[in-house]
């Protein structure tokens, strides 16, 4: 196993000059419709003064690219853009001087002032729009099966008997597969492989109840708290809580697996093609060098692809039936087998003094482990499981606690993993201590909190979405909430919405401002803004992974809606201001977490109802008004 | 079984079992994957195609019902004359992954065949069956009225 090292990042695995003049670019990061390889390719085509459409860019690939840990937190423009900007001045200049490109890359270069290409704004949309553009399960090698899984109706459930006989003489159907605890049927179309998979006649042994414990994790212990809250003159007590919901990605799993005695190669949508390498190599009983992962884009997963399930599931299959797999998870199998974001229950009181400045907090946040790594661990989870769980205000009494318990439902990573539940709890709150001390609420979060860029960016979305002027009441309301994420992006945010007497919430316009720093790709930052609008409002609105006992019962999209073109805003308003001389942040997750704590303030301000467990659906409403 | 289907304007002849889906087919038989599978339920779109103008669900119709429509993919959109409304979803950057953009073209085509200028509900209703959890629905919509200014 190749582990990552503190060495400087070597040029000569980062750019290359080919023969017909052309630049190859190399990074671990993956594509999965964020627009890094645009981003990438118009850094390093600034830097050595070619067209952006002379850089390739290969993203992920574990038989080209320098070792990555994995694309997530939003930091590939920061990690890799920078390295990449500081390898391309390196390269521009040797390239002057006549000498190869190799040697160390520096880490102390210069932003230089040249202007970035605008166009084009995505180097992928030619060919998506046209039909040549290629995902995991567009795939197809010679010899190719396609694969179905046998799925055990409780997880962690286990084959004992498998009955084959009737699958098996099915037309089409190549082989079954058992392999340990893997059940599946490789044929050659799709269609024969899901109708065979479900002729098999399987006796399944219950797994033992899982005797895992909460665990309880300190990340702020001011002492005082108890006492400072009791002497406090506004004090706010309240419950928020989010349900299970499913990262719900458009295209179900896929991978494409082709493995020999010698090696393997493996098509698959991930977010750690390094991981997945060690793992399948461990899997499949190879050394790590003989295994090859290449990253093709599985459509958008949002988290659900730090995990490789269906890559281990095809190459497995493609091991003992000894010809190349597609495996596509159906889209029943995605919203159950696939891992959930955790739910939650978060306690919160708060008090402020007689001037609205904060006096105390306190903060239990209950949910289950985020990210992909199963277990937890407690020097991660403030980072994790307890992202964003510190407000972002001045506050001489602190205390916050998280809990990570166990969980019926697998969970995993969902788009800013903590951050959305922590954040929907503490700007709620934020907002129902300015009501309850009968202020503006965004008088309040200016008054307890000296960051200047956290001012600069409630001071702008109040001033584009005309904040002091705002109409109030008429079944209409706007909301405020904001949010300095995990690692330095600033966002505010202005939500507008109508309820209507059924207690439909609508949304109608949405304001953002944004601080990444310096902006690489100003369109690339909008696109990622918008979209995670739109998506939290979606979550915040509608989802709810339905399960009982830790059994998923939902299982298309009649069950899961989600936001649809009738339930867009009618209009977003993204306002970037990062300084040029602040280092790039990343814009991936942080504009989608201020989004459920904006709607809630805004149906507030609309008719005077207070939701605090999510989705805030019309019966919610309604109950809440009575 | 065979079957023969008209698919961006060339008749092609496919052996294949009775019940395959004309999404199947279309991308396993006849190698165009512009059709995506995302629920195979009709519910998200991401597999539409025209079946004589109209945005169908190409995994809810077997190859034998299929064979009485002539069918355009997403491959076949420019030399069906519809390249404009291609080229208004690159101008606009309405896309992220891009899994569910093919849906999306199809359903803007159909809907601008039937309406050259349409209002922006109307392009949020022609688009509502077409699921995009990126959230590019905006721009989508902007792209079609682009689209439609386009081709005047």
């Amino acid at each position: 196993m190749i582990t990552p090292t503190s060495e400087p990042p070597r040029l000569e695995e980062r750019i290359r000059l080919e023969p017909d003049g052309r630049v190859t670019v190399f990074s671990g990061k993956v594509e999965f419709g964020q627009g890094i390889r645009t981003a990438f390719a118009k850094i390093v085509a600034a830097e050595l003064g070619v067209p952006v459409d002379r850089v390739i860019v290969v993203l992920g690939d574990t038989a080209q690219v320098p070792f990555d840990r994995g694309t997530f937190g939003s930091r590939s423009i920061a990690q890799d853009g920078e390295i990449l900007r500081r390898a391309a001045t390196l390269a521009r200049r040797l390239i002057a001087e006549g000498r190869p490109l190799e040697g160390s890359i520096p880490d102390d270069v210069p932003v230089s002032a040249t202007r970035l290409a605008d166009e084009p704004r995505r180097m992928e949309a030619a060919d998506i729009v046209t039909g040549r553009a290629r995902f995991v399960a567009d795939v197809r090698l010679e010899q190719m099966l396609r694969g179905a899984i046998a799925r055990a109706p409780v997880r962690g459930a286990r084959p004992a008997t498998v009955g084959d006989r009737t699958a098996r003489a099915m037309a089409g159907v190549v082989a079954v597969v058992r392999d340990r605890d893997l059940v599946g049927v490789v044929a050659e179309r799709q269609a024969q492989a899901t109708t065979a998979v479900q002729a098999l006649e399987i006796d399944w042994t219950m797994p033992p109840a899982p005797d895992d414990d909460a665990v309880s994790i300190p990340i702020a212990e001011d002492a005082g708290v108890e006492t400072a809250l009791a002497e406090s003159p506004t004090r706010i007590a309240a419950t928020y809580a989010m349900p299970y919901i499913s990262n719900a990605p458009i295209g179900p799993s896929a991978a494409v697996a082709d493995v020999r005695a010698e090696g393997a190669t493996v098509y698959a949508g991930t977010q750690r093609p390094f991981g997945l390498r060690d793992e399948l190599a461990a899997t499949l009983g190879l050394p790590v060098g003989a295994v090859r992962v290449i990253p093709l884009m599985p459509s958008g997963t949002y988290g659900r692809n730090s995990l490789g399930d269906a890559a281990l599931e095809a190459a497995r299959l493609a091991k003992a039936c000894g010809r190349p797999v597609l495996l596509q998870w159906s889209r029943e199998e995605e919203f159950a087998q696939g891992p959930a974001r955790p739910a939650c229950v978060l306690d919160i009181e708060a008090g402020t003094d007689a001037d609205g400045r904060f006096s105390a907090w306190r903060y239990d946040e209950h949910t289950n482990a985020h990210g992909y790594g199963g277990s937890l661990d407690p020097r991660q989870a403030p980072f994790t499981s307890g992202r964003n769980a510190v407000p972002p205000y001045v506050v001489p009494h602190l205390a916050v606690t998280l809990h990570v318990e166990p969980s019926q439902l697998r969970t995993a990573s969902f788009r800013s993993l903590a951050a959305a539940e922590n954040v929907f709890a503490i700007e709620s709150l934020v907002d129902e201590i300015a009501d309850a001390r009968r202020e503006d609420p965004l008088d309040l979060r200016l008054r307890n909190t000296h960051d200047p860029r956290l001012r600069a960016v409630l001071e702008a979305v109040a001033e584009r979405s005309g904040w002091r002027d705002r109409p109030r009441g008429e079944s209409r309301g706007f909301g405020l909430a904001c949010s300095l994420y995990a690692h330095g992006t600033y966002i505010a945010q202005v939500a507008e919405v109508t309820v209507a007497s059924n207690g439909r919430v609508r949304l109608g316009r949405f304001w953002c401002a944004v601080d990444p720093g310096r902006v690489i790709d100003a369109n690339g930052v909008r696109n990622q803004c918008e979209g995670a609008i739109v998506q939290s409002a979606s979550w915040t609105l509608l989802e709810e992974l339905k399960q009982r006992d830790g059994h998923v019962a939902t299982t298309g999209w009649d069950t899961y809606p989600i936001a649809k073109f009738r339930d867009a805003p009618t209009d977003i308003d993204i306002y970037l201001m990062g300084a040029a001389g602040e280092p790039p942040t990343g814009v991936g997750e942080p504009p989608g977490v201020p989004v459920a704590a904006a709607i809630a303030n805004a149906v507030f301000a609309a008719c005077g109802v207070r939701v605090r467990e999510l989705p805030i659906t019309p019966d919610r409403v309604r109950a809440a008004r009575r | 079984m065979k079957h023969r289907l008209d698919v961006n304007g060339v008749s092609r002849e496919i052996d294949v079992p009775r019940e395959t889906s004309l999404l199947e087919a279309l991308r396993d038989d006849l190698g165009l994957v512009a059709a995506r599978y995302g629920c195979g339920r009709g519910q998200c779109g991401a597999c539409f195609v025209l079946a004589d103008g109209r945005a169908v669900a190409s995994c809810l119709i077997t190859v034998g019902q299929a064979t009485v429509y002539r069918i355009v993919t997403v491959e076949g959109l420019a030399s069906a004359g519809w390249d404009a409304v291609q080229r208004a979803f690159v101008e606009e950057d309405a896309m992220q992954c891009g899994y569910c953009t093919s849906g999306m073209l199809i359903s803007a085509t159909a809907l601008l065949a039937q309406q050259p200028s349409p209002t922006d509900d109307e392009i949020r209703d022609a688009l509502d069956p077409n699921l995009c959890r990126c959230g590019v629905q905006l721009r989508a919509i902007r792209a079609v009225r682009r689209a439609a200014e386009a081709r005047g």
